[in-house]
């Protein structure tokens, strides 16, 4: 029997661990041989090497989250997933009837155009927003897995992201649907078709799911130290949408006031959709830079706002 | 284990030796951290205080103190302690959930855990695909948690077409017995069960207990947080006692809960011995 008796300290706030995997000698044990050492880490990030190894890894686990969090959301539902592609669309004809009435009406050619414009505005729009919204609420609402668990907490995050791009999908044949309806009945419309221009359409989300992660990453983490962030959110994401290009076209603003399409983080990206789907024209340099620029701030700045802090949630939790 | 042999391991000091028959090793870890002791933590209520020039009230808790364990495989391992002893936080900082925030912790092997009830679980999905959630946050493969999953229906041994019902329809039973099922089968080398033995009827729990020497057989390790004491002197074969961080003693789990029961102040009775 051993007898302890041991000192207090003053030790500073939890820092990070370290996890290393190393081979065992061989035959030295009949288990699986992964060593890993937790240590403080004095810098607040972790070994980036170790961690993402560890996120693509599992990757494969934020997938099934998704997955089943869909499920799990329309099981109950009589009409389950069509509600994925009603609710943008009901939306889109309330906020199109808005725009009708507040311009006192307009002809049908023009009037196809901004229903197809708000369409696609909205339904970008919402793949964007509900990436933020699920992101910056999945660390709170994980509180158990996180409690148990020792995971990449980014992988959480991006669950939520995969579920919105999923919610986001069948979202794109409802705005052809539509438009197709439309040419039949209104031929005279510019809307295109078909256009060469719709190759940049894969570019454009694939910057705008990775702005909208970054910004998730933000908020989820915000949302463990104040737990009225993601209800504080969706009053923010409505005013949002007010200050993007959905409702509006970017040519209605000129000179210094065009700076509201870039200061806004989904701006060039929205703006950029609305010149491929309704003008049918490649988006612009401005557009390019704007994406890009967002895209890697939101990463950046979120990934590290995250990670630098993810080891201290589970006490917040 | 008789032949140890040593494994080189990369830590922030440098290389040192870890024997390959240690499953656990625990080196002068201290685990320290804040709380907020504000009611609501909220944006609102901190931008109130701020504009009052009013700081925000941090607690810190020191929660493990200089505990230093070698934990070798093929062992069982109790932790009794009273609430807030640092135990449920020893285990989290093993697993690698909590980090130290002094020390070093070496784990060698796969760790399967079971610290809070339920882990994960969605309660509109079914046990089936919870069962799948779990094993994936447990690292497995798609692939190996179906190889595992009739097993692990097997041993929750649920009431006939339960696991493919929604989670929510379960009693609290069925959910704990789900939960500690995919645990102790994911052929862990390191198991970690924080209070996880109080779930199920005695026929459960025997099952449960087999299962955990069945375990021990195959030189897997467990660790065990239970107020239940009777849990720790039938299972493990060491003990330690725990409070507010320290470790006050280890050794046999006969006498280890002799002297814990005798710090309470209270003999063998059933309500300390067993799960109420």
């Amino acid at each position: 029997m051993h007898y302890l008796a041991l000192g207090m300290a003053d030790l500073p706030i939890m820092s990070q661990a370290q996890s290393e995997s190393l081979d065992s000698p061989e035959g030295s044990t009949t288990f699986q041989p992964r060593i890993q050492v937790f240590e403080p880490h004095r810098a607040s990030l972790p070994k980036l090497g170790p961690y993402l190894t560890e996120f693509w890894k599992r990757r494969g686990f934020a997938f099934q989250l998704a997955r089943f969090a869909d499920k799990a959301e329309y099981l109950e539902s009589n009409l389950g997933k069509v509600w994925l592609v009603l609710n943008p669309l009901l939306l889109a004809i309330v906020y199109y009837l808005l725009v009708a009435v507040i311009r006192g009406g307009s002809k049908s050619t023009t009037g196809l155009t901004t229903l197809a414009h708000i369409l696609i505005g909205l339904f970008t729009f919402y793949f964007a927003q509900n990436t933020i919204n699920a992101g910056a609420a999945s660390i709170t609402a994980g509180g158990r897995l996180i409690l148990n668990q020792a995971f990449p907490r980014t992988l959480l995050v991006l669950s939520s992201s995969i579920s919105a791009f999923w919610q986001f999908l069948p979202t794109i044949p409802v705005y052809v649907t539509v438009v197709i309806i439309g040419k039949i009945f209104y031929p005279a419309t510019k809307i295109p078709l078909l256009s060469i221009h719709y190759l940049w359409v894969p570019l454009i989300v694939i910057l705008l799911a990775i702005t909208s992660f970054g910004l998730a990453l933000i908020f989820a983490t915000m949302n463990v130290y104040f737990r009225d962030t993601s209800k504080l959110l969706s009053y923010t994401t409505r005013i949002w949408l007010y200050a993007s290009p959905v409702l509006w076209v970017p040519t209605m603003v000129h000179g210094w006031h065009r700076a509201i399409l870039y200061i806004n983080p989904l701006g060039p990206a929205l703006g950029a959709t609305s010149n491929v789907w309704i003008e049918g024209k490649a988006p612009t340099g401005a557009q390019f830079i704007g994406m890009f620029v967002w895209a890697l701030l939101a990463i950046v700045f979120g990934g590290y706002f995250f990670i630098s802090r993810e080891r201290d949630f589970a006490v917040r939790i | 284990m008789s032949s140890s042999q040593m494994i080189p391991v990369k830590t922030a000091s440098g290389m040192v030796d870890f024997p390959s028959d240690m499953a656990v090793r625990i080196e002068d870890l201290s685990i320290t951290y804040k709380v907020n002791v504000d009611t609501k933590r909220t944006l609102k209520n901190a931008v109130m205080r701020a504009s009052k020039g009013e700081k925000v009230r941090m607690r810190t808790v020191d929660a493990v103190q200089h505990l230093n364990l070698d934990i070798p495989h093929g062992s069982v391992l109790g932790i009794v302690g009273a609430n807030g002893a640092g135990k449920s936080t020893l285990m989290r900082s093993i697993a690698g959930i909590m980090p130290p925030t002094e020390g070093r912790i070496i784990v060698n092997g796969k760790i399967s855990t079971l610290l809070a009830l339920g882990v994960g679980f969605n309660p509109a999905l079914s046990g089936r695909d919870n069962i799948v959630l779990g094993g994936l946050a447990a690292g497995l493969t798609r692939e190996e948690i179906d190889a595992r999953t009739d097993q692990i229906v097997d041993f929750a041994a649920l009431p006939e077409g339960f696991i493919d019902m929604p989670v929510r329809t379960y009693s609290s039973g069925m959910y704990g017995r789900v939960a500690f099922s995919v645990a102790v089968n994911m052929t862990p080398d390191i198991l970690l069960l924080d209070e996880a033995l109080s779930a199920g009827d005695a026929s459960f729990k025997e099952k449960s207990f087999k299962r955990m020497r069945e375990l021990c057989e195959e030189a897997r390790t467990i660790v065990i947080v239970s107020h239940a004491l009777a849990t720790v002197t039938e299972l493990c074969d060491t003990a330690i006692w725990l409070h507010k961080g320290k470790l006050i003693a280890k050794g046999e789990p006969e006498d280890i809960v002799d002297q814990y029961l005798a710090f309470l102040n209270v003999g063998k009775l059933p309500s300390s011995m067993e799960d109420m």
